[in-house]
């Protein structure tokens, strides 16, 4: 019998009865709907996940924490670090192999001021080779701040704007609503690096003079730079990214600027020798290394922390989540596949059912020379194409139910700082819940389809 | 003249509770080619559980059927199939077509089985419908039909395939006596115009008149053969 002939046959057989069909395919559609979504989620998870290691600087960034740092809040298995990140062991960084860069983060706390409202700001200096690696995505007419340039500039974060408040009193974006009426791209604005001077002086002076020298004197009013910002982080006031909540500038321009402003004095967040003296060069808080493929990853990191200091990067952490993610994605797809499970028993009755139904039928194609092949090719095509509807109805429907959850949780998870799509359906899951789904139908029709070829001819004899 | 079907001292034992019911008890018998036989006998006289030895649908218990110079009691189930499939055609008491399928295409089924090109086939099952005087019913479903029709389906579904014999078990079973005969009349034109070989069930003294021979059977054994082709052509003689 030719493929065509049975297609026809036993698409025939599952027109003939609608409802039934109908409804046993509707089981495959709500147990394939339901694998697919929650698969979806998992893999929606993972995704995100990805797409955060890749915005913080992808999976061949290593980030080394040194002594006096805030390190040792990922590594919980090091060492704390003993050696402070100096510009010796940068470069010393630079000298391991499979390196491509090295740059020492230097983090600084700062307050800025526009009119009325204030804004608390964690500058963070970087390289400039760094900061054209990260690829910050950047407003139109933004640039990346000039290497060693004279005046400090930023590259401001486009979630920023939200640190600003007013201090007359309103409160900020999070109580009020509003933001601030601020244009980084236009306005310039007053940073302060010495806090404690600001904060102590505040009340008394307020404004000093601006951009005026700063006494050398402990307890004077904090000097104010006339700083704007260079670039802003592309994306509205709710869209997140990595960079969102970033002020960065040039590393060496902040030093020159640190230096200058604390002459003799200690720097804020620098650590102190023993004496309480400042130490004469500076201490990063932490550095990243960026090697040059993600085999060289772990060895590099072996070597960094031989050398005293605490190291983490994405490859550690994506390993575990990795097994995590599966782990979730094997439990998620287990719970759908119940649904399936019931639906398979839905195909295997229905079959079952036909097949009492045609008894006669079956005898007669046997009596008139349908081989026993056929007949159960025939059974198992019937079975195979409820599961092959189900597939394709539960996809269809998988795929908007994932729309509505996305477009329901987008918003919340917008916030959360989540970028990606909560549920996230590849082609491949379409593929193989469509093969999965097919797999299954005639899984369930098998018996009932051999049970149908071994049914006697003699039946279609027999005279009621 | 050529033998068909040759059955050799064929046993059928059924085993009911304790007791065993001999249903075919040592049967003989040859069947040439061309013929028209009719099995007549009362109910349970075995003669269907014959006509399922015959046909390859039930295992004999002991003896042989040789039917085209083939064993059928040696055959494994898919083997008689396709032997079923290539050397013969059934014609049913009830008819049996597939409600689904109107006229025509039931009698195209069993080429469908055979893997012949739907073309080709639906030319083959139009011309057997035209044979059969079925020329306004052919795109009728089996319920539009009567009786008679629907049998004289059957029977174009069983010539449709060519086949060396026919096998009819009781083909006028369901009929009136006046369609009956139609049926009856159709099946000799074709075993006479197409020199087939058919073997019929019945228990009807009257309807296996029409046959060429009739085996009588009670209890399993064959107890007389008419041969009615001799007078039948007499007759025909003293008419002309």
């Amino acid at each position: 019998m030719s493929l065509i002939d049975l297609l026809r046959m036993s698409s025939g057989n599952l027109k003939r009865r609608k409802l039934r069909t109908f409804l046993t395919v509707l089981g495959v559609v709500i147990g394939t709907a339901s694998i697919v979504v929650m698969i979806s989620l998992g893999l929606g998870m993972q995704q995100s996940m990805y797409q955060q290691i890749d915005e913080s600087g992808g999976l061949t960034t290593i980030e080394v924490n040194g002594a006096g740092g805030y390190g040792g809040m990922y590594g919980g298995d090091q060492e704390a670090p003993e050696e402070y990140i100096t510009d010796e062991v940068i470069e010393q960084f630079k000298l391991l192999e499979h390196i491509e860069y090295v740059t020492p983060v230097l983090e600084v706390s700062a307050i800025a001021l526009k009119g009325n409202y204030e804004g608390y700001l964690n500058l963070q200096g970087l390289t400039h080779e760094a900061l054209e690696a990260y690829g910050i995505p950047l407003k139109e007419g933004g640039r990346l701040p000039e290497e060693n340039g004279a005046s400090l500039e930023f590259v401001m974060g486009n979630m920023m704007l939200q640190n600003f408040y007013n201090k007359s009193g309103g409160g900020g974006y999070w109580e009020t609503g509003e933001l601030p009426d601020i244009d980084f791209s236009k306005d310039s604005l007053f940073l302060i690096l010495d806090t404690d001077s600001y904060y102590m002086n505040q009340g008394n002076s307020g404004f000093g003079d601006m951009g005026g020298e700063g006494s050398s004197q402990p307890k004077t009013i904090a000097k104010k730079h006339v700083v704007k910002a260079c670039g802003v982080v592309e994306g509205g006031i709710e869209e997140y990214n990595t960079h969102s909540y970033s002020t960065y500038c040039d590393i060496e321009t902040l030093k020159t600027v640190l230096k200058k402003e604390f002459k003799g004095k200690v720097i804020p967040g620098q650590p102190t020798m023993e004496n309480g003296k400042p130490y004469k060069y500076f201490i990063y808080n932490n550095a990243r290394v960026k090697v040059d493929d993600l085999d060289s990853v772990e060895s590099v990191s072996e070597q960094i922390r031989a050398m005293g200091f605490q190291t983490y990067s994405n490859a550690e952490f994506l390993e575990t989540m990795q097994e995590q993610y599966f782990m979730i994605q094997a439990v998620l797809g287990g719970i759908g596949a119940v649904s399936l499970l019931v639906a398979a028993i839905g195909i295997a009755n229905t079959m079952m059912m036909s097949i009492y139904e045609r008894t006669k039928e079956i005898g007669v194609i046997k009596v008139l020379g349908c081989s026993l092949k056929n007949i159960k090719q025939m059974f198992l095509m019937e079975a195979g194409f409820i599961g092959l509807l189900g597939g394709l109805v539960g996809n269809v429907l998988s795929f908007m139910v994932s729309f509505v959850i996305n477009k329901i949780a987008g918003s919340v998870a917008g916030a959360m700082g989540i970028a990606s799509d909560i549920s996230y359906i590849p082609p491949w899951l379409v593929l193989i819940s469509l093969v999965f789904a097919i797999f299954v139908g005639m899984a369930a029709g098998y018996f009932p389809a051999l049970r149908a070829m071994r049914l006697s001819p003699l039946a279609a004899i027999r005279n009621e | 003249m050529e033998k068909v079907i040759e059955v050799k001292n064929l046993f059928k034992l059924y085993r009911v509770g304790d007791s065993i019911v001999r249903a075919l008890n040592g049967i003989n018998l040859s069947i040439y080619a061309g013929e028209f036989c009719a099995i007549v006998g009362t109910s349970g006289s075995g003669k269907s559980t014959l006509l399922n030895m015959l046909a390859g649908l039930e295992k004999p218990t002991k003896g042989e059927v040789v039917i085209n110079d083939e064993h059928m009691e040696k055959l494994k189930e898919d083997q008689l199939v396709s032997f079923r499939r290539d050397h013969i055609g059934f014609i049913f008491q009830s008819f049996h077509l597939i409600g689904t399928m109107n006229a025509l295409e039931n009698v195209a089924l069993p080429l469908s089985f055979r893997g012949e090109r739907k073309e080709s086939r639906l030319k083959k099952a139009d011309a057997m419908l035209d044979m059969v005087n079925l020329k306004k019913h052919k795109k009728h479903l089996p319920n539009q039909m009567s009786g008679g029709q629907q049998q004289r389906v059957g029977v174009a579904r069983a010539l449709v395939v060519e086949p060396e014999i026919i096998f009819a078990d009781e083909p006028t079973g369901n009929l009136d006596s006046h369609t009956s005969k139609e049926v009856m009349e159709l099946m000799q034109k074709v075993v006479r115009e197409q020199n087939r070989t058919l073997v019929m069930v019945t228990h009807d003294n009257e309807l296996a008149a029409y046959a060429d021979r009739v085996f009588h059977i009670i209890d399993g054994e064959i107890v007389k053969i008419e041969e009615n082709r001799t007078c039948r052509e007499d007759k025909r003689n003293e008419k002309v």
